[in-house]
């Protein structure tokens, strides 16, 4: 009677706590998925918002390609920009490069020109003229670049003497003999304009001067190192 | 002793199940139902109890038979795509409450008659007074 009893309680005991047990997982899984809309839905329902969001999806990747199109187009447009942006960075350069405000290279000739010397007395000293004419000659030739003293000859460059000493002022900077004079061009028409029957290089021995030309393959002319400024002319 | 034995089982319970391992959501269907019949058994077995009709031998296979029949039919509503699950909370439900009125309704007449008896007793003091005067 007493076993029995104790059977019972024990039945009993395991079969509340079995069932406060199952009920405790429940009300977790219930917890955990606790304001998740989609598992309280009908099948009915989910097929209807499943739909639903096909329907999004797919204009949600109409829209994304129309994106990505235009995306594309810009990218296009982009490119050419950049090749405008090129090409005007190209035309710049050059323009710099014929004004002389960069450093350039190339074949050409040095001419190295001083007084004529008899006995340590001076003969005659380099005019501006003979530097004008000799640069005028060597224009002629084709020369794309000249520097005299390293100072480059540009469009706006002045020879010129101050009083009668033997300064000389190039691109309004002082400089004296020798002069040594860069030329990048045809280093044969070069040669043969300077060394002509009664051209320069005949005119400067018969003055007395001292003229040597050599020729290089591979020289470099220095850019223009002012500013190159207007003040007065306007478009 | 069996008062004492529920406690331990619903407080042992509570404590394991607190920290319970996270179920799919997918059985939650079948753990629901076997709750509710667990529920309509213990109703049920107070009701028994009450009635002084109480056997061991029936409740505890009413509560673990009704329990895994519902499931087990829950599982063919699955199959055949019938709500059968909404069936078993209706009927269980249903046995619950009717079993609850009883009880309910146990414990008023007793109540009733408790107040009963007290006024008779009342009655046959007074009574007595009277008489004794």
């Amino acid at each position: 009677m007493n076993k029995s009893k104790i059977v019972v309680a024990i039945t009993i005991g395991l079969m509340s706590f079995m069932m406060i047990y199952i009920m405790m997982v429940q009300i977790n899984i219930v917890n955990e998925y606790d304001g998740e809309e989609i598992e309280i839905m009908r099948e009915a329902e989910l097929k209807t918002t499943l739909a639903a969001y096909k329907e999004k999806y797919e204009e949600a990747n109409n829209e994304l390609i129309d994106t990505k199109a235009k995306i594309e187009e810009y990218k296009k447009d982009e490119k050419t920009e950049e090749d405008a942006i090129k090409l005007l960075e190209e035309e710049v350069e050059e323009a710099n490069m014929l004004l002389g405000k960069t450093d350039v290279k190339g074949q050409g000739i040095i001419i190295t020109l001083d007084n004529g010397e008899e006995e340590g007395i001076e003969l005659t000293s380099i005019s501006t003229e003979d530097l004008v004419e000799l640069i005028n000659e060597l224009k002629l030739a084709g020369a794309e670049a000249i520097s005299i003293n390293e100072k480059r000859i540009i469009a706006t460059s002045d020879i010129a003497e101050v009083g009668y000493s033997a300064i000389r002022l190039i691109n309004n900077e002082r400089t004296t003999a020798p002069y040594i004079i860069k030329a990048i061009g045809d280093i044969k028409y070069l040669q043969s304009a300077l060394n002509i029957k009664g051209g320069y290089v005949d005119s400067a021995l018969a003055y007395g001067h001292k003229i040597k030309i050599e020729t290089q393959e591979n020289m470099t002319i220095e850019k223009y190192k002012k500013d190159i400024t207007m003040d007065y002319v306007k478009k | 002793m069996i008062i004492f034995a529920i406690a331990i089982g619903c407080l042992v319970g509570i404590m394991l199940g607190i920290n319970a391992p996270a179920v799919s959501y997918i059985y939650s269907d079948y753990l629901a139902i076997a709750i509710i019949a667990a529920l309509d058994s213990v109703f049920g077995g107070i009701t028994a109890t009450l009635k002084e009709k109480f056997d061991f031998k029936v409740f505890v296979s009413g509560f673990f038979g009704n329990a895994i029949l519902s499931m087990l039919l829950i599982l063919l509503g699955k199959k055949l795509n019938v709500d059968i699950y909404l069936a078993a909370v209706v009927v269980f439900v249903g046995r619950m409450f009717n079993n609850l009125t009883m009880i309910r309704r146990f414990y008023l007449e007793k109540w009733d008659n408790l107040m009963k008896l007290k006024e008779q007793v009342k009655q046959e003091k007074s009574n007595q007074t009277k008489t004794e005067k």
